[in-house]
């Protein structure tokens, strides 16, 4: 039998309905007011308030722990809009012109979230003597100055359906920043997890932060600090290096404990083997992704003959070309900056993939520990410039910037 | 100045779509993209040793070599190649019947195996069924020609070849399941799709949804090997080949006019002249925010005022990669529908309600169908569902997070209620996405990926019907959720495709008259 549906009782009226419907359509549309269209919606204000393309700052208050060569700046919004809410643990990432360059740099917010609904953030830059940006920003840096800084960024914060209920957080030097942050937040009910830290410094005096550390853990009981110095021995501080030993003289025996680490490279370098001793899995271990090193020829898989060697490199950003020079000893993205390009960048470690670029011809070196690019990106030459060395002459389609 | 024939704004599933066809007919084209990536929600992120993908679940008309459907003919068309996986069920649902009994069932792909699944779960429905499978037939032959006749269908062709569905599209689908007498457990079953047109069954037209629910059940559904963010730069790569041009975080500002006609874009990358803009871009937007008031045209403000904000698929999304196996964590099967009831009027106004009213969710785990989706001993699975406005209207940003993970936690728990899978303990990396997200990376109305509902007087067919009518503004088109086609991947490539063909024959139209 052929197919005969009906819906009303005479299909007839529904095949004119059929006919009908651009009519029944435009009658709709007719009978509405014309009124203007509004094109901004609560949801979508609500996400670029938590997320702008960029913020104007100001330096509003600065904290001088002179005996630790380091600087807190305090700043405001130029708009005076509170500042973007954020989790403990996350980065500003800063976009300075120096000296005809546009740079980044990533900044752990030390300040307490909370801090952000007052419209205030912070960061604490310490010297790092040959580097390019702190040593200048600790020197020229006024209150008052205005910068420009990203949202607030990156993956190294608590989570408590993923994180154990007991962090022991592993701070190298300046890496105490996130860390504070977290404290901060822990004592200001933010955050509800048992945070025990292991802080890392030279002696006594480049502690940083030490004294409000101290007061948070005697008020408050989910959070312990354990100083440990590396040159000095001194009573009532550990002695040596953070070892797999120490985690455990300070974690929990006998339930599951996550362990965060932040610090310099060599910290890295030198627990790696420590953190393998306890026998965590991958997921009780979180760190801090910091930038790509400076010394990639140490690393396994670096093509030797390229070291010291100067590669052309043609940039393309929209309409415009730029043809410079990059050292296969610094990541490609120092040469775009270097030349005054404002491209994106904001982690420096391969991990957010802001400064994701088309190669479009040209080889690169990206250290394994900085490979986490999509596999498509890899499948169709997509690079991220901040994480990758170049290895011979490069074309490079760089996006654009929103500030 | 940079100047070309079109520019396309936004490099979603239409916009690459559309770049390709329009750079394919010759016409020099430029793609630009406010974020750094293509795709819009097609694309993927990385957490640790994971890759996620964001929003696609299957691909509902891509089909085998043999019996390819439109999103293989068109990617075929653009030369666009990558690895596919094919999804052998359509899907499992654990529910509740509208009669409130247990619902926990597994629909096969192929119209066979799906039709004798049927019979299994609801003994005597095979006849309605057949009856059913004959009319969706009817129906995707009906939409193919009115597709081809581009606005011009001969009604007396309509009359002769497609009786059937001229008698039952004007309605919902409900109704015509009801006329069909269709058993109320097989609707309910039949029904679970709703969710990816984002309109309930007594709002939905038919003929939106027998196209859809056909494609998946006759065709089977795809998902590429290596997330959505493939898809979309294999289609980028493709555009560049053919000497299409790609400027990603370029967000167009405005769109400059000469007299009423559009001639070029205002950029953070700085002013681009061109003869044409397809706009992948919500038309609220657009006249809101993107050209000046006046040139607005009165029929587009009450176009915009009868739909009223009615926006579909604000998306909710919880994503887990944990470390341990899908078949250590006991999951079997690769998407599971999880609503409160298959009664969809229901599911919607919970939906609606808010996340304290809102118990339906989707279940994916990528694993069961691409073990070499993460590292061995490893999974990534999602939970989708909906958003309402309720609740993210007037959240502030301290509470934020916080209900963020308090939707995943429910989630989480269904999952363990429903299918006694716990994941808790096993997750290594996690995001939730919420209609913010959405609305951060994609610029879509309250981060409502569907566009406008395609619901009651604006379903599928009237927008197609009225191709002509709708976005009078001459040199701009916008393209998209919002089109004719509504929402969803196929429908995105459709709708690019269509969208730059009208453009092209504007184009080549005027280069004649210029001769």
């Amino acid at each position: 039998m052929a197919l005969n549906v009906k819906v009303g009782l005479i299909g007839k009226f529904d095949m004119l309905k059929f006919k009908n419907m651009a009519k029944t359509r435009e009658k709709a549309i007719q009978a509405a007011p014309a009124k203007e269209v509004k094109g901004s919606f609560p949801i979508n204000e609500n996400a670029k308030k938590l997320h702008p393309d960029c913020q104007r700052l100001v330096v509003d208050e600065i904290i001088d722990h002179k005996s630790a060569g380091a600087k807190t700046f305090v700043f405001r919004r130029l708009d005076g809009e509170p500042f973007p809410y954020f989790r403990a643990g996350q980065y500003l990432s800063l976009k300075l012109p120096i000296d005809g360059s546009f740079v980044t740099r990533s900044y752990s917010l030390c300040s307490s979230p909370k801090d952000a609904l007052k419209g205030k953030a912070a960061i604490t830059v310490r010297s790092n003597p040959g580097g390019f940006v702190a040593d200048r920003l600790l020197a020229e840096l006024n209150v008052g100055d205005e910068l420009t800084a990203s949202d607030p960024q990156g993956f190294f914060y608590y989570e408590d359906l993923r994180d154990a209920d007991t962090v022991i957080g592993l701070a190298g030097g300046s890496g105490i920043t996130p860390f504070l942050s977290m404290a901060r937040a822990i004592r200001d009910g933010v955050e509800d997890f048992k945070l025990t830290l292991l802080y890392g410094s030279r002696d006594e005096e480049s502690i940083l932060f030490k004294k409000e550390l101290d007061e948070i853990a005697a008020q408050c009981p989910k959070f312990k600090v354990v100083h440990v110095l590396s040159d000095a021995e001194t009573a009532g501080y550990e002695h040596g290096f953070i070892t797999a030993e120490l985690i455990q003289k300070y974690a929990p025996a006998d339930k599951e404990y996550s362990v965060f680490l932040c610090g310099p490279e060599a910290m890295y370098r030198f627990l790696k083997p420590e953190i393998a001793k306890l026998g965590l899995p991958e997921r009780l271990f979180r760190r801090k992704m910091i930038d790509v090193t400076k010394t990639p020829w140490e690393l396994e898989g670096y093509p030797a003959a390229c070291r010291d060697k100067v590669f052309d490199l043609v940039v393309k950003q929209g309409a415009a070309e730029y043809h410079i020079k990059a050292s296969a000893n610094e990541p490609v993205l120092t040469a775009v900056e270097r030349a005054g390009i404002k491209a994106p960048s904001r982690c420096r470690s391969g991990e957010c993939g802001w400064c994701r670029s088309k190669l479009v011809s040209g080889t690169v070196f990206v250290p394994q520990e900085n490979e986490l690019r999509r596999w498509a990106d890899v499948e169709y030459g997509y690079i991220h410039p901040c994480s990758s060395f170049p290895t011979s002459d490069l074309v490079l389609e760089v996006p654009g910037e929103f500030y | 100045m940079a100047k070309y024939d079109v520019v396309v704004v936004g490099a979603g599933n239409a916009g690459l779509s559309a770049a390709l066809q329009c750079q394919i007919a010759g016409k020099k084209t430029l793609l630009i993209e406010q974020h750094n990536l293509p795709g819009g929600a097609a694309s993927s992120f990385r957490r640790g040793r994971f890759e996620i993908e964001p929003s696609l679940h299957e691909i509902c008309d891509y089909g085998p070599a043999n019996n390819p459907g439109d999103v293989r003919n068109i990617l075929d068309a653009y030369g666009v190649k990558l690895e596919w996986i094919e999804v052998p069920d359509c899907y499992r649902c654990i529910s509740t019947y509208s009669d409130g009994s247990p619902m926990d069932v597994v629909m096969p792909a192929g119209i066979g195996p799906f039709i004798d699944a049927m019979e299994k779960y609801v003994p005597g429905s095979r006849a309605r069924m057949e009856t059913l499978f004959d009319l969706f037939q009817e129906v995707l032959d009906g939409i193919a020609y009115i597709t081809a006749s581009k606005g011009h269908a001969d009604s007396k062709v309509l009359q002769a070849k497609y009786p059937n569905m001229l008698r039952t599209g004007a309605y919902s689908t409900k109704k015509v399941f009801d006329a069909l007498k269709l058993p109320q457990k097989a609707q309910d079953i039949l029904s679970i799709y709703w969710s990816y047109l984002g309109v309930d069954m007594e709002h939905l037209a038919f003929i939106h949804y027998a196209a859809m629910v056909h494609k998946y059940v006759s065709r089977g559904a795809y998902i590429p090997k290596h997330t959505s963010h493939q898809i979309s730069t294999a289609m980028v790569e493709r555009f560049r080949e053919l000497g299409g041009q790609v400027w990603f975080n370029c967000r167009a500002e405005e769109f400059l006019f000469d007299g009423d006609r559009l001639c070029g874009v205002k950029t953070n990358l700085g002013q681009i002249d061109c003869r044409y803009v397809l706009a992948n871009i919500n038309p609220d937007i657009i006249y809101g925010k993107m050209m000046p008031k006046e040139l607005v045209p009165e029929r587009e403000k009450k176009l915009s005022a009868a739909r009223n904000g009615r926006f579909g698929g604000r998306m909710y999304t919880a994503y887990f990669c944990c470390d341990k196996s899908a078949e250590e964590l006991g999951i079997k099967d690769y998407n599971t529908f999880l609503p409160g009831t298959a009664d969809s009027r229901k599911e919607y106004e919970n939906i609606m309600g808010g996340m304290k009213t809102n118990d339906y969710s989707i279940f994916l785990c990528y694993n069961v169908i691409n073990p070499d989706f993460s590292p061995e001993g490893t999974c990534v699975c999602s939970f989708t569902t909906f958003g309402s406005p309720v609740d993210w209207n007037d959240l502030s940003q301290e509470d934020y997070f916080k209900f963020k993970t308090d939707g995943a936690k429910k989630m989480l728990r269904i999952l363990k209620e429903k299918m006694g899978v716990d994941l808790t303990g096993h997750i290594e990396e996690m995001a939730v996405a919420s209609p913010w997200t959405f609305a951060r990376y994609l610029n879509a109305p309250e981060g409502a990926v569907y566009g406008y509902e395609t619901a009651d007087w604006d379903g599928m067919m009237a927008r197609m019907m009225m191709l002509g009518q709708d976005y009078p503004i001459k040199g701009l088109r916008p393209i998209g959720a919002a089109g004719p086609r509504g929402d969803g991947y196929s429908a995105a490539y459709i709708c690019g495709q269509l969208m730059a063909q009208s453009a092209i024959r504007e184009l080549n139209a005027e280069e004649g008259g210029n001769k």
